[in-house]
């Protein structure tokens, strides 16, 4: 039976607390030095002290604070609070919760965790209740209740550990949903983990279930020591032929006992291309760069390798390098367009070669399927989109996975255009030419396009001027981007199938704005280039956990895992596939056999490395006891709520009673002798 | 004054109230001067000698004439006093006299003192002079018959404060004060009996008349507090805690023993000793004053 407060607001009255002890105080002041204008005589009479402070005051002010105290919890309403089901049960519902993260593949750590999971189930009462969840970024339930305890020791031994990272949270809120459906008893969760300590991100803690206990079995390694591949780096160059790339992994060390000497291989297309050997220091990066491998004609995985240690799991890291990443970009031109008006922009996609991007002019024609084959993305500029049967063969190309950019300017600000396919509409133009331009106001931080401005924020962007562009009304079911500061949008995105087209109100010559004198300009129109060629990631690997879906449409798609399953991504979920394992995923059409039309590769988060624990009381600490739907199960009779709820009438008896008592031996002349010091002549008696 | 009786205005509380040291001293006097019957103490010549021969550039108005018609020789009187006498006060200005149980401290009351009884001495064509002593002497008015408002004004100005060394003071007066006269010490004497004898002891060697008017507040005498209180010594910052019940029959022994031994020490070198409460009217504490100056003056 616990003890809660219906009103607990009013125990901020408990602050009044302070005000007897004041009281206390100010009696005290009273007690300053009177002037006298001589001792003299009073030295000489030998005197001795004696303190009686607390015998004279202390019971008062005890009084006091206690009798104020007791209203004060009389007015919060103080409630007895029964556990639910007590008395009615004595089993109890236990969930097993067992990390299976990455980290958990630690040699000293997943049999550990096997043999105490196991214990605890054998450990049951034969009228307990138990449920085994498995976690690591997410949550599965491979065990609800039971009473059968055999079954649930048989999920347990088939668990493994996998390729993500950890989040208790997860565990927390599996354990709620299944403690929720659960009426019975006591509960209690026992967690198996190795407690890593990137498991309890700020502000993801979780609540547990309320009223349940939680028991910790920590399992692992004494020492957090490990070596892992952290990253991957390819740099393209050019050379003979498809012209060549250079590989460089970062390889990470933690808490090691000693300098370690490892050895590092490097696998391209599953022939060895490069070894270095190298010593890691106790707690750091170190980077290992391969000689120059040639450009290999197709997309291939690429595999660095230090030597295994107790966690091998994180000693391998995967990527694909892509044969030929060059992108082609279509930019349609209207025939007034003066030759030097997309110079900057043209130049700016040109620049770099990771991918490369080559761009193909066209004052406006004709685009049919034969002229976008190949094509990553068509970028009309201050140009509308064909309508008709070409402006239906362009749709159905964006549907297939093309992206199309309208760069709107002052000549489509005029004219408009026609049509949904474009997402938005032109609403004439804003000129800010009087005002020395316009800047951006807000952009979507999360959103690729702006991935090379994250931490920044707008700061980067904002000081770009435009003098003059578009009025933009985004069309329902677009997502705007970014925004002028007057509000407006300035840039406009809606998905098309496996397509994408946005509309950019930004000026990208030079007339109608700054923005391509800016260092913002490059970044951001290359970004939005390839995010509308859907090669937006430019990492050579995801982490494991995130959907992947193919850049390129492929019909009838069919994806091996890195164990050699074969899933076939569903097409109401966008033909997306959740990243389970660490390794490279291929994709092939009809069937898992030939070239793969695509490959990604998947690598488990690198925060799963650092195999730091997180000590037993952080993690208390941060988790909360919330408190409402298992209590709220148990519906009380009024006649019980009265009954639970009367305390109350007794803390202001008493309250009152020892405020009696109070004035009672106030009136008695308790205090007769404020002064706390009682003076006795030397050789008197007190 | 219209309208009030001048006696009333010798009660301390009355007195408190007057801020003009000048009006103040005047109209003490006055009331003093007017409750008394004609006396043979007042007046600048009062008490005959004998007679002495005219001699050119003696007052006319004080040959006596009856003689003359007798003798037919010009013969002049002679009385007691006749001579001016020099008054010096001398007011303790340390912190201990900052004190009071109203609004009249003992500082207050020893300022209107003395500026009566400058007053009186100035009617009967005193020279009166003023130190103030505290740590040191802080003000000296010389005595003469014109420093009178001087005085007055020097006593207005007067601020008590800091740690009193009175013997150190009266032995400062002692060596600069060649002429001798009166000597009045307004203090509080909280000083060893035996070392303000001897202080005083050097004034009377040196031929003056010394008379000492003890003050002492009756918050001071009587204690007034009827539970624990912790006292601080004015002037040293010390503190005590005392309990009437169980100390004030001490002090007040103490007290006693102190002002008795004052007493008999001052009378051993001819000092008058007055004590005064400052919730006493002034009015004793010049008659004291005047009997003392009787005797200085009671010389040829």
């Amino acid at each position: 039976m616990g003890l809660g407060f219906l009103l607990p607001a009013f125990l901020a009255g408990m602050a009044a607390l302070a005000i007897p002890v004041l009281l206390h105080l100010r009696q005290r002041e009273r007690e300053k030095p009177q002037a006298f204008p001589s001792l003299m005589f009073l030295s000489r009479i030998p005197i001795r002290t004696a303190q009686r402070r607390r015998i004279t005051d202390w019971p008062l002010l005890l009084l006091r604070a206690i009798a104020l105290a007791l209203l004060v919890a009389a007015f919060a309403r103080p409630l007895f609070r029964r556990a639910v089901g007590a008395g009615s049960s004595a089993t109890r519902s236990v969930v097993v919760l067992m990390d299976r993260s990455l980290s958990m593949g630690h040699r000293e750590s997943w049999q550990a965790a096997e043999d105490s999971a196991l214990a605890v189930v054998a450990g049951l009462g034969s009228n307990d209740r138990v449920a085994v969840v498995a976690f690591d970024e997410e949550a599965t339930v491979p065990q609800p209740f039971t009473l059968d305890h055999a079954a649930a020791a048989a999920v347990i031994r088939s668990l493994r550990p996998g390729a993500r990272g950890t989040r208790y949270a997860s565990a927390w809120r599996a354990a709620r949903q299944l403690l929720d459906r659960d009426s019975t008893s006591r509960a209690e969760l026992v967690l198996v983990s190795d407690l890593q300590k990137s498991g309890s991100a700020p502000g993801s803690a979780g609540a547990l279930p309320p009223g349940a206990a939680l028991r910790v079995v920590p399992v692992g390694p004494a020492s957090p020591a490990n070596t892992a591949v952290s990253a991957i780096d390819l740099e393209r160059r050019p050379g003979a032929g498809r012209g060549e790339v250079v590989v460089a992994a970062r390889i990470r060390s933690y808490a090691l006992p000693a300098p370690r000497r490892v050895h590092i291989t490097m696998t391209l297309g599953g022939r060895e291309r490069g070894q270095r050997e190298v010593t890691l220091p106790v707690d750091g990066s170190t980077r290992v760069a391969f000689d120059p491998v040639p450009l290999p004609e197709g997309n291939l995985p690429l595999t660095v390798s230090v030597d295994p240690d107790a966690l091998s799991a994180d000693d391998v890291m995967h990527a694909v390098v892509p044969a030929d990443a060059a992108q082609r970009v279509i930019l349609v031109l209207p025939p007034s367009a003066p030759p030097g008006e997309t110079m900057f922009l043209e130049r700016a996609l040109a620049i770099g070669n990771d991918p490369q991007i080559t761009i193909e002019r066209r004052v406006t024609g004709v685009l049919d399927p034969a002229t976008l084959r190949g094509v990553a993305a068509v970028i009309f500029y201050d140009v509308a989109p064909p309508g008709g049967s070409a402006g239906a063969a362009l749709s159905a190309w964006v549907n297939a996975g093309g992206g199309v950019i309208v760069a709107a300017g002052e000549r489509l600000a005029v004219r408009g255009f026609d049509g949904s396919f474009v997402p938005g509409r032109l609403r004439g133009l804003a000129d800010r030419s009087a005002e020395r331009g316009g800047t951006l106001g807000a952009v979507v931080e999360e959103h690729p396009v702006f991935s090379a401005f994250r931490g920044s924020g707008i700061a980067a962007l904002s000081a770009a001027h435009f003098f003059r562009y578009p009025r933009v009304e985004a069309a329902t079911g677009s997502q705007v981007l970014a925004r002028f500061d007057d509000d407006l949008p300035a840039l406009v995105e809606r998905r098309d199938g496996l397509g994408r087209v946005l509309l950019a109100a930004l000026p990208l010559n030079n007339e109608a704005g700054d923005f391509p004198r800016q260092a913002a300009f490059l970044p951001l129109v290359r970004r939005l280039v390839l995010h509308a060629a859907g090669s937006t990631s430019g990492s050579p690997w995801e982490i494991t956990g995130e959907a992947w879906r193919p850049s390129v449409a492929i019909p009838d798609l069919v994806v091996a895992a890195p164990s050699g399953a074969l899933e076939r991504p569903d097409s109401a979920h966008g033909g997306a596939l959740l990243l389970e394992e660490s390794g490279i995923y291929s994709a092939y059409s009809v069937r898992a056999s030939g070239v793969p039309a695509a490959l990604v590769a998947a690598n488990p988060p690198r925060a799963e490395s650092d195999l730091t624990r997180l000590p037993r009381e952080e993690l208390l600490l941060g988790v909360s006891d919330a408190d409402t739907s298992r209590a709220s199960r148990h519906v009380a009779t009024a006649e019980e709520l009265e009954q639970r709820q009367q305390v109350w009438r007794w803390l202001l008896l008493v309250a009152a009673l020892l405020l009696l008592i109070e004035s009672w031996l106030v009136g008695r002349g308790w205090r007769a002798r404020p002064g706390r010091t009682i003076i006795v002549p030397d050789g008197g008696v007190s | 004054m219209t309208g009030v009786a001048p006696a009333t205005l010798l009660d301390p509380s009355v007195l408190a109230r007057i801020g003009d040291l000048s009006l103040l001293a005047r109209t003490v006097v006055d009331g003093f001067l007017h409750g008394l019957h004609r006396s043979l103490r007042i007046g600048s010549s009062f008490d005959f000698a004998e007679h002495r021969a005219y001699q050119p550039g003696d007052d006319l108005r004080r040959i006596d004439w009856r003689l003359f018609g007798r003798t037919d020789k010009y013969f002049l009187k002679t009385y007691e006093a006749d001579t001016n006498a020099d008054v010096l006060f001398v007011l303790d200005v340390s912190a201990s006299m900052d004190y009071g149980a109203g609004p009249l401290t003992k500082f207050g009351y020893g300022r209107a003192l003395i500026a009566s009884l400058a007053w009186l001495s100035q009617r009967q064509g005193d020279r009166v002079g003023l130190v103030t002593i505290g740590g040191d002497l802080v003000d000296v008015v010389p005595s003469s018959t014109r420093h009178l408002q001087l005085l007055l004004h020097t006593l207005a100005r007067a601020v008590p404060g800091g740690e009193g060394r009175l013997p150190t003071g009266l032995e400062r007066v002692a060596r600069f004060r060649g002429r001798s006269g009166v000597v009045v010490l307004v203090s509080d004497c909280y000083e060893e009996p035996a070392v303000l004898e001897r202080s005083l002891g050097g004034l009377r060697a040196r031929g003056h008349d010394v008379i000492v008017f003890h003050l002492l507040s009756p918050a001071e005498r009587d204690l007034p507090w009827e539970s624990a209180v912790t006292l601080e010594d004015a002037e040293s910052g010390a503190r005590l805690p005392f309990l009437p019940d169980v100390l004030r029959p001490r002090y007040q022994a103490l007290l006693a023993e102190h002002q008795q031994a004052l007493r008999d020490g001052l009378a051993r070198n001819r000092v008058d000793y007055v004590p005064v409460s400052t919730d006493q009217p002034l009015d004793g504490a010049l008659h004291a004053y005047l009997d003392r100056r009787m005797l200085a003056t009671r010389m040829r």
